[in-house]
């Protein structure tokens, strides 16, 4: 290819442009907007299928004007480009339309009101009329309610093909096929299976791409209502490390602020009985993985995987089920803090247990699938009663009036269960659990707290990082591994898996970035992740400004093991706060018979 | 022949209507629209460019109405304006048609039908409004008079026909948009799903296909042709392991009696097509075969590092998990004879004895039995053999090749890998004139074949017997030929000697004489083939059927799987109705290729460069010694990445006729 660049006319201006440097991308550069619906920069998508964001070109040598999508459009040399006029107007309005035409467009009950890209665009176009619109052809798509994470609502859909993207290429799990032919094409599972049933791991990725409603959370809110004003019912909340950071926005408050007193404040105000803080549990998590690691390292078992991504757990249970022994077996943050806030809590507080209902707010859609897991139950009590993504919970406050902005912060209570250390605060982003763990080991190895508490090796953001740390004392050199979002992840399992990888400790997060961008959070329009760093940067701040620094000093978790637990990875605590795997694979084979029953838009021999 | 009464294509309109209705002088490729089939002339045909009616009675509605359906029927449904389109337009056509009122007026269907044409992503979109928006602007008062009528339409009858460029190039018309969208998709079970509705051996043709699909494809006017071969390799080895793509009996919806036994005689590429589709028939087939395994040139031409044993063994075997059987060490004219195969109670047997015997090159001292002189099929046997461990060979010294084509590839290649010193190729026109491969020809080069354009043997010398050298000539171009190629004429005094220990002729092969005898009453071409007719692949020999190689001459793959194909449909309707029917689709392809129809010499918009990807190889200096296959398979993301370089040609095709179009096989 050549570097050379290219000169054309934008509406009425001279431009260069890159040797194959699509139209939009052109325009964009100057400012000019362009109407886009199934692009997606960010994710460098540009599948061409809704065809929204025509302009007009003329060509050298061509005597009339062509309309060309400008997202797949090279500008090329002499060309001139008009986004403006009539005729592209037109169409995109009448695009737009028909875009209309077979979308299911309950505005008023979906998900996405006043968040939708594709109400966003008819407004752009200037839309007046809807003349094509049936309902009957929203039909043939159906809507996949069998995952307690996420619902598919085909209907929804506008075949923009970014959730099978970032699926395919962001996270490799590849769960996501394109169905059925003409008005009837959707997006659905590889083989035909539920959503439930497949390798898909509801790391929630395609719902933080999806320009429409058709992707969402399950939404239980109505749930955590009946529990609210139920007299007989003790709430008990729990938020996750990376909420604090990456809700303000939904109330018009800058990205990455720090709204914890907030959200406490709104909790009570909601009617909430106990509030607690899912750091906590994080705490307790690095005292027990960390008990359980060097375990496994005298045993010279090696490497250990954290377990504390629900989506992360998925995925090896579904891609790579000879991995699961090298998992720790210790629960997830949420998880123990479900379990204690059902064993331990009621004891101190003297609360009849069965009364107890434990609500999680998460950024995450995984931790709905977690919480149903056969094996975090006992005596069909689940630790866990509700999940509501971040999503949920700010329309949970909608729903009962509470303006985020113009609440008073306030702060935990609790004091059994709601103190924090800076480690258990870094949870929230990648390489958080592993910086967590190392400031309690070198602990356990030396007798004596890390020097340097920050470990700024570990906190860069590629997608899969190594690092060799001297703990020293008994433990000696430790190498480990972090990988956040399941592209690296994958290549780091087939490491492993071939015997390339020399790791004693991996952290895995499955979503890019970390739980501060996990699937359940706050959704953006026309951008992927856009606030990572700016979140993360408010954890370390809160690490910073918290007086104790390491798990294992923070006084709640010391008085947790002292009155109740007796010692990190205790008979007690091994039964209460740790679990175990099962191989979920998925087994895909089909016979010639049942393709070719399927296989449409081909002549068939037979 | 038809004339035109009124249409318009490419733009220009024909109005005869009021006229004497002479043939248009305008467009002398459109002449000549006669029959359909015997019997039936054609009364319309619409297509990509607009239409022509030929016969004025012809509802205009109706056969839009048609084309819409069809196109209805195959939109991907990915890209706004065609899924939407097509739907919305077909409905109405579809109300006008029935003498009811349309949900949209004419001024709206040509809206809606300019939007599909100037904004859908494909060919399909873009293509199949033409022809309405030309009704609709030039002839829209012959619609409105149908309208105003108010009178359903009168049942008309036709096909509708949708195709691409790659497609009609395939000599077996597989599908090819669609394989590569359903690897877009997602789904390679499905693409190869479609692949194996033409052809068990996908992985063998995905590894050594000529690509006649990708000479056509339009791609090639933007960068470079989409990786069709590329592709169907990457769907045929993805199914490996517990989750492959099972073969089983269910998928044959019903047998026939146990006496309806079909004899296919040679185990090559042909005869296992063929053997395929009937077994799927529900037919019982015994294919007997001359050597003792099946895969005919597949399996001892080809060589193992671009075809492996085992990918082509796991293909032939899908023969066996339909429950046909290989009959092996059974030669036709040794064992057997036409005769004896009726009297043991075939019903009907097809020929597929390939060209299995090498042409002498016919210069001076030729002697095919010194030792040192190997024909391009003996040397190849004996690598296959040696692999094998049967039969070991080892060369030495220089070899030289003489010949142009992917025989004379293969011979060079195998020669370095079994230990010659230096191996030289001989061939008499140019680099640009080979018929090989071109990809092959670099690979050999880059392995240390020393090539030798307009170079010619003239003589053999002989030691003791042996091969030693030979003389060899140069040649220079002379004037072209009726077929574009320079024809040649040796430079007087331009001899020259070459040593060699083995003289490979590599210039051909033919069907080895002596299997067919007078008495089994199948006639020959003049040039030794079995004659065939093109339609049926009939013999001169009621029952008898042939096809491939030992039909066409050498000839490729593709070509003896589409003759297998073509040939099982025969056997079919000859078993089933006594007379093999009418075939509509490959009506429909000759009128399009009489009449240069499909165009696809240009692309009209811009189309941003994305190069294609190519199959990992080896370093030619490790390649050279090995015979285990030197190309590895594409990644998902390299084929995912590829997939998405189509551009869907697809256009639909579709005539009125007088009469139903008989019910023939697809
Ligand atoms: C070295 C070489 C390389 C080639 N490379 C390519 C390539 O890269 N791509 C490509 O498309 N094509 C290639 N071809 C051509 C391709 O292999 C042939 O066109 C194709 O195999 C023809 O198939 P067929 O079934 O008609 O005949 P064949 O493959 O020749 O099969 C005929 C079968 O009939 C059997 N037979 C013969 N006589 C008798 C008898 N009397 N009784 C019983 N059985 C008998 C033979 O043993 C054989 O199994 C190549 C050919 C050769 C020789
Ligand atoms: S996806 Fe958007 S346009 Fe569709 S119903 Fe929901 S809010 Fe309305
Ligand atoms: S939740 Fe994750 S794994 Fe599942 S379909 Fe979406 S992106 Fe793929
Ligand atoms: S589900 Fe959403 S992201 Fe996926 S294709 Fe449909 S609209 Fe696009
Ligand atoms: S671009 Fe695709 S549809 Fe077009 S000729 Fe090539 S392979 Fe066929
Ligand atoms: S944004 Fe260009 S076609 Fe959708």
């Amino acid at each position: 290819m050549t570097d050379q660049t290219v000169t054309a006319t934008l509406d009425g201006r001279t431009v260069t442009a890159e040797a194959q440097e699509t139209i939009l991308a052109c325009a964009r550069r100057h400012g000019v907007p362009i109407p886009t619906l199934c692009e997606l920069n960010d994710i460098d998508h540009a599948p061409a299928t809704c065809r929204v964001c025509m302009v007009e070109i003329e060509s050298p040598g061509r005597d009339s004007a062509q309309l060309v999508a400008s997202c797949n459009t090279p500008v090329q040399e002499g060309m001139t480009i008009r986004t403006r006029t009539r005729r592209v107007r037109e169409a995109q309005r009448l695009q737009v339309e028909l875009l209309l035409a077979d979308h299911n467009q309950d505005c008023a009950t979906c998900v996405r009101h006043g968040n939708c890209e594709l109400q966003d665009i008819a407004q752009y176009v200037g839309l007046h009329t809807n003349r094509f619109f049936d309902r009957t052809r929203t039909l043939g798509r159906g809507i996949d309610t069998s995952s307690p994470a996420m619902i598919r609502d085909m209907t929804k859909c506008i075949r923009c093909q970014r959730c099978v993207t970032i699926c395919r290429n962001g996270q490799t799990v590849d769960a996501l096929v394109v169905t059925g032919t003409g008005i009837d094409s959707a997006v659905g599972l590889h083989h035909g299976l539920s959503q439930k049933d497949s390798t898909c791991v509801t790391c929630g990725q395609c719902v933080m791409v999806c320009p429409t409603g058709a992707l969402g959370e399950r939404d239980e809110t109505d749930t955590v209502l009946d529990f609210l004003f139920d007299s007989e019912i003790v709430t008990v909340f729990q938020f996750a490390p990376a909420v604090r950071v990456g809700f303000g926005e939904e109330f018009g408050l800058p990205p990455g602020t720090n709204v914890e007193g907030r959200i406490i404040g709104a909790l009570r105000r909601l009617g909430a009985d106990i509030v607690l803080d899912t750091n906590f549990a994080a705490d307790v998590v690095v005292m027990e993985e960390s008990a359980e690691l060097l375990g496994r390292l005298a045993g010279k078992r090696r490497p250990t995987f954290t377990s504390c991504c629900p989506a992360w757990i998925n995925f090896a249970e579904r891609h790579y089920p000879d991995l699961l022994p090298m998992l720790s077996s210790t629960k997830s943050p949420q998880q123990c803090l479900g379990k204690i806030a059902k064993t331990y809590l009621p004891e101190r507080m003297g609360i009849d247990p069965a009364r107890i209902r434990v609500i999680s707010i998460m950024p995450c859609t995984a931790k709905k699938d977690e919480r149903v897991r056969p094996q975090l139950a006992e005596n069909g009590v689940s630790e866990i009663d509700v999940v509501l993504t971040t999503r949920e919970f700010a329309r949970l406050l909608k729903r009962q009036g509470i303006d985020l902005r113009s609440q008073e912060p306030s702060v935990f209570d609790n004091p059994y269960m709601s103190a924090y250390s800076g480690a258990g605060a870094i949870f929230g982003t990648t390489g958080g659990v592993m910086e967590a763990a190392v400031r309690t080991m070198y602990q356990i190895a030396n007798g004596r707290e890390l020097p340097q508490i920050e470990l700024s090796q570990l906190r860069g953001f590629d997608g899969a990082r190594t690092a060799t740390i001297e703990v020293g004392g008994t433990i000696g050199t430790v190498k480990v591994a972090m990988c956040h979002g399941l592209r690296p992840t994958r290549d780091l399992c087939e490491a492993v898996r071939a015997g390339t990888a020399d790791f004693d400790f991996i952290e895995i997060m499955a979503c890019p970035g970390g739980c501060v961008d996990g699937g359940g959070n706050l959704r953006s329009k026309k951008a992927y992740l856009p606030y990572a760093l700016k979140r993360r940067e408010s954890l370390f701040a809160i690490d910073r400004s918290t007086a104790v620094r390491q798990s294992h000093n923070n006084p709640q978790v010391q008085a947790l093991y002292r009155d109740f637990l007796e010692r990190p990875y205790s008979e007690k605590a091994h039964h209460l706060l740790h679990t175990y795997y099962t191989d979920r694979s998925v087994e895909m084979s089909l016979t010639v018979k049942q393709v070719w029953e399927d296989i449409t838009m081909s002549t068939m021999v037979y | 022949m038809a004339t035109i009464v009124y249409g318009i294509w490419d733009g220009s309109v024909i109005d005869h209507r009021n006229g004497n209705g002479e043939a248009s002088s305008l467009f002398p490729s459109l002449a000549g629209f006669g029959e359909f089939n015997p019997g039936n002339p054609i009364r319309a045909f619409f297509g990509d460019r607009g239409f022509l009616i030929f016969d004025r009675t012809v509802s205009l509605i109706d056969a839009l109405r048609r084309q819409l359906a069809k196109a209805e029927e195959q939109s991907c449904g990915k890209c706004t304006p065609c899924r939407m389109g097509t739907a919305l337009i077909g409905v109405s056509l579809t109300a006008m048609a029935r003498g009811e009122a349309a949900p949209l007026d004419l001024d709206s269907i040509v809206m809606l039908g300019r939007q599909m044409a100037e904004t859908s992503l494909c060919g399909l979109g873009r293509t199949t409004p033409i022809a309405l928006l030309a009704a609709l602007t030039h002839f829209r008062d012959e619609i409105e008079r149908e309208i105003a009528s108010g009178v359903p339409c009168p049942t008309q009858y036709g096909m509708d026909y949708m195709t691409a460029p790659c497609i009609e190039a395939c000599p077996s018309k597989i599908n090819v948009p669609r394989y590569i969208d359903y690897i877009r998709d997602g789904k390679p079970e499905h693409s190869l799903g479609v692949i194996l509705q033409k052809y068990p051996m996908a992985a063998t043709c995905g590894r050594v296909c000529v690509r006649f699909c990708e000479m056509a494809c339009r791609r090639n006017l933007v960068d470079e042709a989409v990786g069709i071969k590329i592709l169907k390799r990457y769907v045929a080895d993805h199914q490996k392991g517990p989750n492959a793509l099972r073969f089983s009996r269910d998928l044959i919806a019903s047998f026939h009696p146990t006496e309806m036994r079909v004899a296919v005689v040679g185990g090559g590429p042909a005869g296992i097509s063929c053997a395929y589709h009937l077994l799927l028939h529900g037919y019982h087939v015994d294919i007997l075969e001359a050597m003792a395994e099946p895969g005919g040139m597949a399996a001892i031409g080809i060589p193992s590092y671009r075809l492996p044993k085992d990918v082509l063994r796991s293909e032939t075997d899908i023969i066996l998990a339909l429950g046909g059987r290989f009959l092996f060490n059974q030669a036709m004219g040794r064992d057997f004879t036409i005769d004896s195969l009726f009297e043991r109670g075939y019903c009907s047997v097809f020929l597929s004895l390939g060209c299995q015997q090498g042409t002498p090159m016919g210069v001076a001292d030729e002697d095919s039995s010194a030792l040192g002189y190997e024909t391009g099929i003996g040397f190849l046997l004996k690598v296959h053999d040696h692999i094998a461990g049967t039969r070991l060979t080892r060369l030495c010294g220089d070899v030289v090749v003489v010949g142009g084509g992917n025989v004379a590839m293969d011979c060079v290649r195998s020669a370095l890998r079994m230990g010659a010193e230096r191996v030289h190729l001989l061939y008499r026109r140019t680099r640009e004139d080979m018929p090989a491969d071109h990809e092959e020809i670099e690979a050999a080069e880059a392995e240390g074949v020393i090539v030798h354009f307009l170079t010619n043997p003239a003589r053999i010398i002989h030691e003791n017997g042996r091969v030693v050298g030979l003389d060899v000539v140069s040649m220079r171009q002379t004037e072209t030929d009726a077929r574009g190629r320079r024809n040649v004429e040796s430079v007087p005094g331009s001899e020259r000697r070459m040593e060699c220990s083995v003289l490979i002729s590599a210039i051909g092969q033919q069907v080895r004489k002596g299997v067919l005898s007078p008495s089994d009453g199948i006639a020959m071409t003049p040039w030794g083939c079995i004659e065939a007719a093109p339609v049926d692949l009939a013999t001169s020999r009621p029952g008898v059927f042939a096809g491939g190689d030992c039909v066409s001459g050498p000839s490729t793959l593709i070509h003896a799987m589409a003759a297998g194909l073509k040939a099982a449909r025969s056997i079919d309707d000859y078993l089933q109705l006594g007379q093999t029917r009418f075939f509509p689709r490959s009506r429909m392809r000759q009128i399009l290729n009489e009449h240069k129809l499909l165009a696809a010499d240009c692309v009209e918009l811009p189309v941003r460069l994305e190069y294609r990807v190519h199959h990992p190889e080896l370093d030619p200096e490790v390649r050279r010694t090995m015979f285990e296959e030197v190309e590895t398979t594409i990644s998902d993301e390299d084929a995912y990445r590829e997939a998405k370089r189509c551009m869907r040609c697809y256009r639909i095709y579709s005539v009125i006729t007088e009469q139903p179009i008989p019910e023939g096989a697809a």
